[in-house]
């Protein structure tokens, strides 16, 4: 393996000079109040962290720039670390690691140049490309698994991965998974435990429904000047262009969003169309800033060092902060949840009417804020109800998008819900009111 | 640098903008909490770090990027080992035997070619004893992990006068951590609450009045009527229900489910969205529209007492310009015009934006009418824009009262206070003040938790049991008493930059008292 090849070419020894840890050694060479009875302080578990552990990394921009720099300096020298992106000038402003002239380049491989080339004797291991890309064996590589990730999807993704991971016979099979997550002033980390604590599905519920407006009020009563603008990029993109995709990177395309937009504000009086509104709603920007990613990311890398060191007790299992109104953070243990499709095992109860229709059961499905799918397969033991792919099977199932639900499966009965997004499928349990 | 806000709608329908300038582009992501003004703030704003630290470094990393206009780091030591072991911006043991200061400066740089930075080499004693305007010559400043008797003396300093910068204190240790800001007052505009201005549903100002009346709710065209802005449905219906409950609003519960039920019945469908919107949002009828106390209260600030003149603080002047507007009838607040979305056609939540716009013009040019007062007649004192922030904001201003560095120890009833009401966050505060207090006497040991114990007893009282949670977390600090690990480096540079930045800004609201942090149990609290 290659990456053993470079541990003993750059591992510590080497580029360890006296007193480079001296910092932290001191809560490597003695044990703290909270600290586990279990924890051996001294020469082994700085050679565990130094010499023996794999970290990963998953996703190399506003927190992943700081928690490299953090796992880094704290020691831990083979660090891995996945990013699909390339460098825009927007990141400039907290993504620490990325210079002007770096723009257009793949985040994971810049971000690991700069890190091998500050901290002497860590290597990182970048990989330009998508979390789906890797297998089972990849992951089970490592030691912890740390997320600073901005999309649930691959949150969801990878959360499913480590639990489905899990062989009850092999302990090391159990990968820790260390999220985290930022907007604006506030953010929350967290220590999953993959079937052992509640995971990433497990609290779906909690995250805030992103703001959707009907397409009927953006095609016949606008009103605000968002408005406008989903309707320039929902409606008229694809009557003006037909086939052709929006790429919301291209300034052409923001611009010409932005002059149609602002053409149906002055025709309705609706003020408030600006450039940077335009970029705003149709990329779903999210306010960012190196301050709070710097606080989420130390909080992410400390759990991880001191679940790698057994250094201290480490969060059980949630840290949320708030920044805006002095600072107000909140640490607390997130349940898990029995019927959580991921980690819970146990079939969801839903009721619904007899009267229902599939199509209508799949709405509800797509509007479920603890559920989430978007385009979600049905299936019972015996029959598919309706399929969204292939075309043949989808439009060989199509028909019955109109029969009642209560027609195709008895009460108490249970359909399987796929989703090509989603690595797991979900139990649903029907009962009729 | 664009302001929508600004915008009128001929220059922003007919006068496209191109793509926005790199500089703009570089800083979308934060614009888009602290716009325009906020980034100017930060650019003029002149930041103090004492010591080069691995924490002084990550506060200033997060200062650098957004962009602050200077930083000087002021530190005569060179980087030793253990400092090329913890600090990112040093390189490795190439630094070693360098000007700390120095190597700081220069790495930091990197990260923003528009920010100035400098390295100060003079001892941080020596300066705050001998050159006291230089330090006094900062916006801001920052000091991490100084001793004692040089954070009394920098804490005396910088209470001479409100015009002294703010001086931030931060001090850690392993996975313990605490901050607190010393500022006299600290005056917020812009202070991003969540606090909902008031529509004037129960005071109807008169073209709003003129318009519901207007309209005749019961013969319109239907899909008219499902078009009505809740707005103007919950203006007719207080109307209605006054004249059948001698003039007074809904007041208790029951009244308030009744009147909830008579905007349902003025439906004319039962599907009509746009009046269950108006149930909904019914209950901000029963709220008269006054002054809220919390902003009331700013009017007995002692400035408003003393003669104003136009070199007066422009905070002081625009509230006493917002009182004398307070004081006439009908006793509210300056409008704010932003309506917010409601169920309803284009046209007629246009117009109606249209006369909330006019009136919150008028009422504007009639609190700067007061404000001309106030100056005894004198004119374009206070910028238009600063105005028009005041008056957009004016629901959520707030005025922070702050504390002298140390104050809180010196008052034992009151530590003894914060103790039994939080013993856990107390006392990682008082741990952590023990072990400033344990190396001024010792500097060259480490203290013992029996030692913390005792040098705790003497801050709080000899009288006062610690409770347990303190050898917890004392006996944490007793552990690595001058560890800087480099997670907590971290998570202190995030939380001190982002106060800082609210600070430089005077948006959003920064703390007052300390902040503590427990990095083993990951929790944050604020003690004082």
């Amino acid at each position: 393996m290659s990456s053993h090849e470079s541990t003993e070419q750059n591992g510590s020894a080497s580029h360890d000079w006296p007193d480079r840890y001296h910092h932290i050694d001191q809560v490597l060479d003695k044990p703290g109040p909270r600290t586990d009875p279990g924890f051996a302080p001294g020469a082994e578990v700085k050679t565990f962290l130094r010499d023996t552990c794999k970290i990963l990394v998953i996703g190399a921009g506003g927190l992943g720039c700081e928690i490299l720099a953090n796992l880094a300096l704290t020691g831990f020298k083979d660090i891995h670390v996945i990013d699909m992106d390339t460098i825009d000038i927007s990141n400039l402003n907290r993504q620490f690691l990325f210079r002007p002239k770096d723009v257009g380049n793949p985040k994971a491989i810049v971000a690991a140049d700069y890190i091998m080339k500050r901290v002497p004797g860590v290597v990182v291991t970048p990989y330009y490309g998508k979390i789906q890309d890797k297998d089972d064996d990849y992951y089970l590589q490592f030691n912890l698994v740390i997320c600073g990730l901005d999309s649930v999807e691959a949150r969801r993704w990878i959360n499913a991965t480590l639990v489905n991971l899990v062989d009850p016979e092999n302990p090391e099979s159990l990968k820790p998974l260390i999220d985290g997550g930022t907007e604006g002033f506030k953010g929350q980390s967290r220590v999953i435990l993959p079937t052992v604590t509640s995971c990433y599905e497990c609290s779906l519920d909690m995250l805030n429904k992103p703001t959707a407006f009907p397409i009927c009020t953006i095609a016949n009563t606008p009103r605000l000047p968002e408005h406008c603008i989903e309707w320039a990029s929902v409606l008229e993109w694809p009557k003006v262009h037909g086939e052709k995709k929006m790429d919301t990177d291209d300034p052409e395309h923001i611009g010409w969003l932005y002059s149609v937009a602002a053409a149906r504000a002055k025709e309705f009086k609706i003020e408030g169309v600006t450039w940077s509104l335009t970029q705003g709603v149709v990329k779903n920007i999210i306010p960012a800033i190196a301050s709070t990613n710097a606080i989420i990311a130390a909080s992410c890398c400390n759990e991880a060092f001191k679940i790698a060191t057994s250094s201290a007790a480490y969060l059980n299992n949630y840290f949320m902060l708030i920044g805006t109104d002095g600072v107000y953070s909140f640490t607390f243990e997130h349940e898990r949840r029995p019927e959580c499709p991921v980690c819970g095992g146990e079939s969801v109860d839903i009721s619904i009417s007899r009267e229902w229709t599939v199509e209508r059961l799949i709405e509800m499905l797509v509007e479920k804020q603890d559920i989430q799918i978007k385009k979600p397969s049905l299936s019972t033991p015996d029959k598919q109800i309706y399929l969204q792919a292939p075309p043949q099977l989808e439009a060989a199932t199509r028909p019955n998008l109109e029969k009642k639900v209560s027609d195709l499966v008895p009460e108490g009965g249970e359909i399987t819900i796929t989703a090509s997004s989603l690595p797991f499928s979900l139990s649903l349990k029907i009962q009729y009111r | 640098m664009h302001d929508s806000e600004s915008q009128d709608i001929e220059t922003a329908t007919t006068v496209l903008e191109s793509q926005p300038d790199s500089k703009t582009r570089r800083y979308d992501r934060q614009l888009r909490l602290w716009a325009a003004s906020g980034q100017r703030a930060l650019e003029n704003s002149r930041v103090l770090l004492l010591s080069g630290s691995a924490t002084s470094a990550s506060i200033l990393k997060n200062l650098v990027l957004p962009g602050i206009g200077h930083f000087t780091i002021l530190d005569d030591s060179l980087v030793t080992p253990r400092d090329a072991g913890n600090n990112f911006f040093l390189e490795g043991d190439s630094s070693i035997g360098k000007p700390r200061a120095e190597e700081v400066v220069r790495l930091l740089l990197e990260l923003n070619d528009q920010v100035e930075g400098k390295a100060d080499l003079r001892n941080v004693k020596n300066v705050v004893e001998e050159d006291p305007e230089y330090i006094k010559s900062f916006t801001l400043v920052i000091a991490h992990n100084l001793d004692l008797e040089l954070l009394r003396k920098l804490s005396n300093l910088l209470w001479g006068s409100e015009t002294d910068p703010a001086l931030m204190v931060v001090s850690s240790a392993g996975f313990m951590a605490e901050f607190s800001i010393q500022f006299y007052e600290h005056c917020v505009m812009e202070s991003h609450s969540d606090a909902v201005p008031s529509l004037r549903m129960d005071k109807p100002f008169s073209s709003l009045l003129e318009y519901t009346d207007g309209l005749d709710f019961q013969s319109m065209d239907p899909t008219d009527h499902s078009h009505l802005p809740y707005v103007v449905i919950l203006v007719r219906a207080l109307q209605t229900w006054k004249q059948s409950h001698d003039g007074s609003p809904p007041k208790s519960y029951a009244e308030k489910q009744e009147f909830k039920q008579h905007v349902l019945d003025m439906r004319l469908k039962l599907d009509e969205e746009n009046f269950e919107e108006a149930e909904a949002q019914a209950y901000r009828c029963a709220i008269a529209t006054t002054v809220p106390s919390e902003i009331s209260s700013l009017f007995s600030h002692p400035a408003l007492s003393a003669p104003l003149t136009p070199t007066s603080p422009p905070f002081f002047l625009l509230l006493a310009a917002l009182k004398k507007f307070t004081e006439q009838p009908p006793h509210v607040l300056p409008l704010t015009s932003t309506l917010p979305d409601m169920r309803a056609d284009t046209k007629n939540y246009i117009h109606l934006q249209k006369l909330y716009k006019k009136q919150a013009d008028d009422e504007k040019t009639a609190f700067k009418g007061y404000l001309k007062e106030v100056l005894g007649g004198e004119e374009g004192v206070v910028e238009d824009a600063m105005v028009d922030t005041f008056v957009k904001n004016v629901h959520q201003l707030k005025i922070l009262k702050g504390k002298k560095w140390g104050a809180l120890d010196k008052e034992k009833t009151l530590l003894a206070q914060e103790l039994s009401n939080a013993p856990n966050h107390a006392s990682t505060h008082l741990a952590m003040s023990a072990l400033l207090h344990y190396h001024a006497q010792s500097p060259d040991t480490d203290p013992t938790l029996e030692q913390l114990r005792t040098v705790a007893h003497s801050l709080v009282g000899q009288d006062v049991q610690l409770p347990e949670e303190f050898d917890v977390v004392a006996g944490e600090i007793a552990r690595t008493p001058t560890a800087e690990l480099p997670n907590t480096a971290a998570f202190l540079g995030g939380m001190v930059a982002q106060e800082a930045i609210k600070m430089i800004t005077k948006q959003y609201v920064p703390i007052t008292g300390y902040c503590v942090i427990d990095l083993v149990e990951t929790s944050t609290a604020i003690v004082g």
